[in-house]
């Protein structure tokens, strides 16, 4: 009786709290997300202030020791934890379930904290504390500047995080509230700074996947048809056009560099340049082989065929070091022939290029363009990232983020079920993820597919560390 | 001597006033436009080029000053699209490039419901795309460029668009030695494709001087040469082959030419693109189409200085072979280094050789 009662009373403190505060909640519950903003993932985790301080910087950021981290409560003992083992339905964002929201945001919480290496950055922050208090600390300010900003790195971490779980115990709390006193109009409010939150975290959980050394580059995305003919070069053109529109809807700028297409219909094979920031991080996902069942709308007699599409993804180095470096007379560059007598006896506007590099094979075309000029360009930055992929995976055979080239691809590495019919289904045979609904996912839906890989990468690296 | 002509270079083309005949053009015909853009060329009976009726200005060039709403653009996209097979993938390239020329770019942050600003009424486009790919007239013609190494050259109707083999000729130019500060003669310029292209290479001394007898292609040569803002490096003269370029007689570096060289009896089997559609003028050669390439070898040495450099294109194999043994055989004693190069379908497509 007596915890019912200073649960109530916390709450309505906080919500007279908040209610004092700004004459409209609704705009204080939305900003909440916010906190988290500097913290993950293609910021690399340093807090802006961090990196800009000079190294000698004297100023002794943490006079205390490092704060005894206590996680987050609701008023009735809730933590990020204790909601994500409680297994609670995640249901559809549109949905206005609070556990469901509640579930998902603690689960985001959960690898993101994973992705710091949560315990260990606790760990660390206590021992830098320890060396941070000890009196000759200053006396050699290189090692003492470097200890002060690791920690002021560390501690940005962790209040960010600390933060965001705050933000989530708070709205629970108070839409726990609003339902207690009826008042419907905070608690509409409330439920939607949860939604908001979620997807916030979801963003954010994304982000924290993407921690590899080429992830935040731009990429090229080839697909290739599988054998049986114009079934094959159909499914291509999907698996081609759920690209495209996943990386528009990303807001990245999606450029074609060459399109084989079929003699019917559908393409043999294609390759587009998705650029923005962390195209590769992401699309290296779907890397692989992609199966589809359908009733062929090419079959007169309406039977069910299994098509194949090779998926291979190439990250797009910037000026770094790591590029390999093309020796202009290892190349042989093969223009568009019209075969017949040529000169001023023909009208083309075909002007494929295609160049082959010839001590190791390595071959890029582009026909895109509408030169010969542009084409060559197109086609050697296409070869540089495929001879820098080589690079990189020559360089590091081990590195488990060695993405294949098209070649590579055996057909046997399927990734990913598409079924349209006799039921309708989508499932990553890494992950077991699976969906109901095909048709969102061609046209683009492909993010949760993307996170749940990654986030199993990730399971495997923590493992395997 | 560098001046240029003081006439104003777009008049050539601003539109005459004659009456619009676009929804003659509109009209289908008994063959489908697909068929026709794909079958064997049969001769043709009507729509002399240019048309009377047809703006003269490249397409590309027109101001955007045609409102169409999004909509409207799209069903000409589909309407467009359907009358080519999906087995012509050139043709589909063409209309997404057509759409791309013939549109204003959008400005970011634009308004994406705001209507498309287009360089031409929507039934004008309708109708350059059915000449297209039902009378075959080359793409180039429609929007009126030509991707010609990294330039964008405006051609039209009565001019050659340039030939991506011809490319090769302007690489040829920068591998001699002192190219920069030389004087260069393009006889023939057509476009001005080449003058321009060389011109953009050339340091502070040198100098192209651009001829043609054709009205049109001196325009047009004008207008690029202007596009590219090397007026001070390309002189225009109008006349036959050397006879504008008395007064730089035994002082060039260098002569380029690609001449009509089809021998006449080849010209009705050409491709319709090239035989239907591209001036007479710019393509034949006479009987063995060598008619143009001899009088040029027969100007050459007086023209160039000691030590220039001449190329010229030619209708392959056969001309070439022919060319370098008669250069070598008659005057020995004036050219020496003569050959044919190969362009990269590997016909022997250029003749070079230096004055000794
Ligand atoms: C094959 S086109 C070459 C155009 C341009 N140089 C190019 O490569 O695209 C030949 C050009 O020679 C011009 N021509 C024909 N007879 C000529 C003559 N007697 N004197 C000068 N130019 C002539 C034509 O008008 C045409 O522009």
């Amino acid at each position: 009786m007596a915890s019912r009662l200073i649960t109530r009373s916390t709450a309505a403190v906080l919500l007279s709290h908040l209610r004092s505060r700004t004459p409209n909640p609704t705009h204080h519950l939305l900003t909440h997300g916010a906190a988290m903003s500097s913290l993950l993932g293609p910021t690399h985790g340093l807090p802006a202030t961090a990196r800009s301080r000079p190294l000698l910087e004297p100023t002794r950021w943490f006079s205390s020791p490092a704060p005894v981290v206590e996680a987050p409560r609701t008023v009735d003992g809730l933590t990020v934890d204790s909601i994500a083992d409680k297994g609670w339905t995640i249901l559809a964002e549109a949905e206005s379930d609070w556990r469901s929201h509640a579930a998902a945001v603690a689960q985001s919480i959960r690898l993101i904290k994973k992705r710091l290496k949560w315990k260990w950055l606790l760990e660390r922050s206590k021992q830098l504390a320890v060396v941070l208090e000890k009196p000759d600390l200053w006396e050699d300010p290189v090692f003492a500047g470097n200890v002060s900003r690791e920690q002021g790195e560390l501690m940005g971490k962790i209040k960010s995080v600390n933060q965001f779980e705050q933000q989530l115990m708070e709205h629970i709390d108070m839409l726990r509230l609003a339902r207690e006193e009826g008042d419907n109009e905070l608690e509409t409010e409330s439920m939607r700074a949860l939604a908001d939150m979620r997807r916030d975290a979801k963003e954010k959980e994304l982000n924290a996947l993407l921690s590899g050394d080429n992830d935040v580059y731009p990429c090229f995305i080839e697909v290739q048809a599988g054998a049986g003919g114009v079934e094959s070069m159909d499914w291509a053109a999907m698996v081609m056009n759920m690209y495209r529109s996943w990386a528009q809807r990303r807001g990245y700028r999606v450029t074609i560099i060459e399109e084989i297409p079929g003699e019917l219909a559908g393409i043999k094979r294609a390759t587009i340049k998705v650029d923005g920031e962390y195209a590769f991080g992401y699309a290296k996902s779907e890397i692989g082989v992609h199966r589809l069942v359908r009733i062929s709308p090419f079959d007169s007699g309406k039977r069910r065929h299994t098509s194949f599409a090779a998926v291979a993804v190439i990250p797009i180095l910037g000026e770094a070091s790591s590029r390999y470096q093309i020796n202009e007379s290892d190349l042989r560059i093969e223009r568009f022939r019209s075969g017949g007598p040529g000169g001023q006896h023909a009208n083309t506007t075909e002007s494929a290029v295609r160049i082959v590099h010839i001590p190791t094979g390595t071959t890029a075309t582009c026909q895109n363009e509408r030169s010969q000029h542009m084409n060559r360009a197109s086609a050697m930055a296409v070869l540089q990232s495929r001879l820098d992929q080589l690079e990189i995976t020559r360089q590091a055979q081990m590195n488990a983020e060695h993405t294949q080239s098209l070649s590579e691809i055996s057909w046997g590495n399927q990734i990913r079920s598409y079924v349209l019919q006799p039921y309708r289904m989508v499932k990553d045979l890494r992950t077991n993820y699976e969906v109901s609904d095909p048709d969102s996912v061609l046209e683009g839906d492909l993010d949760d597919f993307i996170l749940s890989f990654l986030s199993l990468s990730l399971d495997k690296v923590d493992e395997s560390v | 001597m560098l001046s240029l002509s003081a006439r104003p270079i777009l008049s050539a083309f601003l539109p005459k006033p004659k009456p619009r005949r676009l929804l003659l053009l509109l009209r289908p015909r008994r063959s489908s436009a697909s068929a026709s853009a794909l079958t064997p060329p049969t001769p043709r009976t009507t729509t002399p080029d240019p048309p009377e009726d047809a703006d003269p200005t490249p397409l590309f060039l027109r101001p955007p000053t045609h409102p169409v709403p999004e909509a409207s653009l799209a069903a000409f996209r589909r309407r467009a699209a359907a009358l080519v097979p999906p087995s012509a993938p050139h043709l589909h390239r063409h209309l997404r490039w057509l759409l791309a020329d013939a549109s204003a770019p959008a400005p970011s942050g634009a308004d994406p419901a705001a209507p498309h600003l287009l360089r031409a009424p929507l039934d004008e486009l309708e109708a350059l795309w059915l000449r297209h790919v039902r009378d075959r007239r080359p793409f180039q013609y429609v929007v009126g460029n030509e991707h010609w190494k990294d330039l964008v050259v405006a051609v039209r109707d009565g001019v050659l668009i340039p030939r991506p083999e011809t490319e090769t000729v302007v690489d040829m130019v920068a591998a001699v030695e002192g190219f920069q500060d030389g004087w260069w003669a393009d006889l023939g310029t057509g476009s001005g494709a080449i003058a321009v292209a060389v011109a953009r290479m050339l340091g502070p001394g040198g100098r192209v001087f651009a001829t043609d007898v054709s009205e049109v292609a001196v325009e047009v040569a004008r207008l690029n040469v202007q596009r590219y803002g090397v007026q001070d490096k390309v002189e225009i003269r109008r006349g036959s082959w050397f006879e504008p370029l008395e007064d730089v007689k035994g002082k060039l570096m260098g002569v380029i030419s690609n001449p009509p060289y089809i021998p006449t009896d080849d010209l009705p089997g050409l491709q319709p693109e090239v035989g239907w559609h591209e001036p007479k003028l710019a393509l034949d050669g006479g009987k063995d189409g060598l008619d143009h390439l001899l009088h040029l070898c027969e100007g050459l040495s007086s023209a160039l200085m000691p030590g220039g450099f001449f190329v010229f294109e030619t209708n392959g194999n056969k001309q070439s072979e022919f060319l370098v043994d008669f250069i070598s055989t008659k005057w020995s004693s004036s050219f020496c280094d003569v050959e044919a190069v190969l362009d990269f379908a590997d016909i022997k497509r250029f003749v070079r050789g230096y004055r000794r």
